[in-house]
């Protein structure tokens, strides 16, 4: 259950954007040099897209994100695409998911990118979604940029992803 | 959310992302983001308005393809007034 501080914050940071600002320019980020690129290789109706969220989402049963670790969590859970709505939660006090709760194409659009499919938009839609819970903070940093993130990388290459959409809380 | 971005693109696998805070993407620097002045929770838009989802999908597919290095694209919807389809 989500502290009273934290339901408290959510709401303000959803109602003042510029709250958000003010934190940002506060806080410290990860600002590594250069930029990485990767072009699209191939027309994207010839494409395999896959999903990446950071809004907590997880199957219902697996472990959830840790929400007691003031430093958030940096660990990943596999979604399988097919997996129903019907059997995916939001594991996530750092954000109002009410929206998410009722339609979760909200925070992860994977009816919409099976649509675009259908449409002959995108080529394929990759077997697996990935999803973090966002907060990630203190020594959990490196943990994302050593270990996850490059796992979750090394999962889509063998997924056959040849693009990913990133989808925030 | 962008430096799992950056591990995925340095992997070499391009990829797109939403951003709800300018301020944040400004400095994380994603290969390619989508700029929306939604409130946070709502990176797609509105729960059940597929046609707004659909369009951002579209925003999204179309930064892939047409995006430079770097690139913050704002297609500029207003929250509860851009009227989709």
């Amino acid at each position: 259950m989500a502290s009273l501080a934290n339901r408290v914050a959510v709401q303000l940071f959803r109602r003042l954007p510029w709250l958000a600002d003010l934190w940002a320019a506060r806080r410290s980020f990860v600002e590594e040099g250069g930029l990485p690129w990767a072009p699209l290789r191939r027309p994207l109706a010839q494409c395999t897209v896959s999903l990446i969220t950071t809004a907590g989402v997880h199957v219902t049963g697996d472990t959830p994100f840790d929400m007691r670790d003031r430093n958030g969590d940096p660990t990943f859970r596999v979604i399988p695409t097919e997996t129903p709505a019907s059997s995916m939660t939001i594991t996530h006090d750092y954000y109002d998911h009410t929206a998410a709760d009722r339609d979760i194409n909200v925070v992860l659009p994977v009816d919409r990118l099976r649509e675009a499919r259908a449409a002959g938009r995108v080529g394929g839609v990759g077997p697996r979604m990935y999803s973090f819970m966002g907060h990630v903070d203190g020594p959990h940093v490196r943990t994302l940029l050593d270990v996850t993130a490059p796992r979750v990388a090394g999962q889509l290459l063998e997924d056959g992803a040849d693009a990913v959409v990133m989808t925030p809380a | 959310m962008g430096l799992v971005q950056r591990a995925v693109e340095a992997a070499g696998v391009p990829t797109v992302g939403i951003t709800l805070n300018r301020t944040v993407t400004a400095r994380v620097r994603p290969p390619r983001a989508v700029f929306l002045r939604y409130p946070f929770g709502h990176p797609m838009g509105e729960a059940c308005e597929v046609a707004q989802q659909a369009a951002i999908l579209e925003d999204l597919l179309r930064t892939l393809e047409t995006a430079r290095p770097g690139a913050i694209v704002e297609p500029g919807y207003r929250w509860r007034r851009h009227r989709f389809g």
